[in-house]
């Protein structure tokens, strides 16, 4: 009987691969899933590329390298036309992209650039902007606080930083200093790592409400580290988004909706939905065209409570009403 | 007479010289900032907030799992599985909350199976897995680092598996108040951490199992042969820090109304380990101290505080903990235990003298 069923399946499998043939496979290696926004990202691409027809081929590397390279690998030995590929961490993949471009795979980097990016061929990489999210924290807070005619009053600001020595982080933290210089009456008072993590970012807002007791803008580098901060505020019997302004980044669905429900104030998009901008790129690749080494960003905004408040340098940008939009917001 | 050799023995318990880092370091902090240990009232909340009480609150999960980790250390032994076994324990609590949840997370103030459910299902799991880790140990003779090694690895695992990988969030509002309530104006984990400890106590110190697990971490055989069930002894100690280690994931999980199983847990045996060892209780078996073991973690909690509070950069606080940790368990160290011993011997024949 087992032997039976081993034979049906294999007969399956070699179907499969001679039915798709003719189609393009397109492989995805993707780190695993991490959160919500991981698994939006996942689920986007997946469907999107069998949406056009198209065999995917999807490794889940459950956050570990030396899966992902297997499966690069593995990758490689099937003969696949596009490799997507989001890297665990950013350093140790020079060998085994070196491979993918000597088997002439075009390589699609997606979300998180690896360190050898200057030294291997990719067809094009796709990324959030993380430097432009930060300063996008730090114009919306200081026109905030503008719009409600605080703009000249002194307001001690806190940063909650995520993991320390990741990119993410470090690049928030470089733009939202560099926005706020523009608000000299804005000023950093502290600034620590809460781990990307609400269970220690919120420990980390507990003991500065006590160092500090007059804190009035948090600008926490991801949502999770946001609500943790919302949580210790109102543990210390103040009110999250009018007593302090929270600010928070991802643009994640819970966010929203502390958002409409008054707790957080807004909140920076760095959106998963990357299928749009990579179904069009391998389109064009098919039709010959070329990307350039520049990593494309994909289009981001701001959503807060009411809308309407600038958050970039030239202040042509406009934020979102939160509310608005919620129902549309899947992760 | 009698006065001299309670001295000596105070100075030569690391128990004392555990209790005598926590006073040093809230003394440096009341020094810099004279509100460091500020207790107040607050209205709006009905709690009592300040300084110490995030100390006791947030120290409550390592406090409940270092009860365990001291009998098991008593024994000898050691468990791995502990942080592990949080993950798990916070996983099935948010899956049977959640077990609608298909692709994205909507919370919402609701369970889908039974609140007692919810409760129970990832305690004795994790009792469970205890008494897998007590197998290997007693049955098989594992060494209980490679035993508990492999929970330390799977449980992580198991936790993915049983959430998909994915993290749940809950709005149900009696899972909440497990860490985010409140009784007697604490913070609820401060309560039943209290109660964990008081039990504990008395169950070693009221029945006679304290004394067979110091009995058995002096020399397993011996105890054997004298009588004592040493397996049964190994069983229930495992078991019990596995247990604890469910309601620590029950905790920890409430705290930020989610699962997390890439993050929870991670790290906690090594500082239950570490609260166990500055509290004085030796790696090698034997004589334990719950006391200890409790002042051992509040003194972890409060360096991280502090470092919070005096907003030393991110990139230190690893450097820095490690070097006050160093300076503690130097403290403790055989040598200088002794050499204080003797000075305070000096002191007080000293005064006898003189009187």
């Amino acid at each position: 009987m087992k032997k039976l069923v081993a034979l049906v399946l294999c007969l399956m499998m070699m179907a499969a691969f001679t039915a798709s043939a003719s189609a393009l496979t397109v492989a995805f290696s993707q780190i695993g899933q991490e959160s919500d926004w991981r698994t939006a990202n996942t689920d986007d691409l997946c469907k999107a590329i069998e949406a056009e027809g198209w065999t995917l081929v999807y490794d889940d590397a459950q956050q570990k390298q030396e899966n992902q390279i297997k499966a690069l690998r593995n990758f490689i030995s099937q003969g696949v036309d596009y490799i997507l590929f989001t890297g665990v961490v950013t350093t140790g993949w020079d060998e085994v992209l070196k491979e993918v471009n000597e088997a002439e795979i075009p390589l699609i980097l997606v979300d998180r650039m690896p360190d050898c990016a200057d030294e291997i061929e990719y067809a094009a990489a796709f990324g959030g902007d993380f430097t432009e999210e930060g300063r996008r924290m730090g114009f919306w807070a200081g026109n905030y606080f503008k719009s409600i005619g605080r703009g000249e009053e002194e307001i001690n600001a806190v940063i909650l930083e995520g993991t320390t020595g990741a990119t993410a982080a470090t690049e928030r933290t470089n733009g939202i200093l560099e926005a706020l210089q523009n608000f000299p009456n804005i000023k950093v008072i502290a600034s620590q790592t809460g781990n990307f993590t609400r269970a220690e970012g919120q420990p980390v807002m507990e003991a500065w409400l006590k160092a500090y007791p007059d804190i009035d803008l948090v600008l926490a580098e991801n949502d999770d580290m946001g609500l943790g901060a919302v949580a210790a505020i109102k543990a210390a019997g103040k009110v999250p988004g009018k007593d302090i302004i929270v600010v928070g980044c991802d643009a994640v669905k819970v966010a929203f909706e502390a958002i409409v429900a008054g707790e957080m104030n807004a909140t920076i998009e760095c959106t998963p939905l990357y299928s749009r901008f990579v179904v069009d790129c391998i389109k064009r690749l098919e039709a010959g065209e070329t990307f350039g080494r520049d990593v494309l960003h994909p289009e981001e905004f701001v959503y807060d409570a009411e809308g309407g408040i600038a958050y970039n340098a030239e202040g042509d940008k406009l934020s979102i009403k939160a509310g608005d939009v919620i129902d549309e917001r899947l992760y | 007479m009698k006065r001299k050799l309670n001295w000596e023995s105070i100075v030569r318990s690391k128990v004392f010289w555990a209790v005598v880092a926590e006073a040093l370091i809230l003394l440096i902090a009341v020094i810099v900032r004279p509100d460091f240990l500020k207790i107040e009232y607050n209205e709006v909340t009905g709690m009592l907030y300040g300084v110490p009480i995030d100390i006791l609150n947030r120290s409550a999960e390592i406090i409940i799992i270092a009860m365990g980790m001291t009998l098991v250390i008593a024994l000898g032994g050691t468990d791995l599985s502990v942080g592990a076994l949080v993950a798990v324990s916070g996983a099935l609590a948010l899956k049977f909350l959640r077990w609608d949840v298909l692709i994205y997370n909507t919370p919402g103030n609701y369970t889908v199976m039974p609140f007692y459910l919810v409760i129970l299902v990832p305690l004795v799991a994790c009792t469970l897995m205890g008494a897998f880790n007590g197998l290997l140990i007693s049955r098989l003779k594992l060494q209980p680092i490679i035993a508990t090694l492999i929970l330390m690895v799977a449980g992580r695992g198991i936790a993915q598996i049983a959430t998909n990988g994915k993290q749940f969030t809950t709005m149900y509002t009696p899972y909440q108040f497990i860490a985010q309530g409140h009784v007697l104006w604490l913070p609820l984990p401060i309560i039943i951490a209290a109660v964990v400890l008081i039990s504990i106590a008395l169950f070693t110190r009221k029945t006679s199992f304290g004394m067979f697990v110091e009995s058995v971490g002096v020399n397993p055989n011996a105890s054997r042969v004298s009588g004592l069930k040493s397996n049964r002894i190994i069983m229930i100690a495992y078991m019990l820090t596995g247990f604890l280690s469910g309601i620590a994931g029950l905790i920890y999980s409430s705290r930020i109304s989610s699962c997390d199983s890439n993050n929870a847990g991670v790290n906690n045996e090594m500082d239950a380990i570490l609260a166990v060892v500055i509290g004085g209780t030796s790696m090698s078996g034997g004589k334990f101290s719950l006391a200890g073991t409790v002042v051992g973690a509040l003194i972890m909690r409060t360096i991280i505080t502090l470092v919070y509070f005096f907003g030393i950069v991110s990139e230190a606080i690893l450097a820095f903990e490690a070097v006050i940790i160093a300076v503690v368990i130097v403290l403790q160290s055989e040598p200088v235990r002794k050499a204080m011993a003797k000075r305070g011997h000096k002191k007080v024949t000293g005064g006898v003298v003189r009187a």
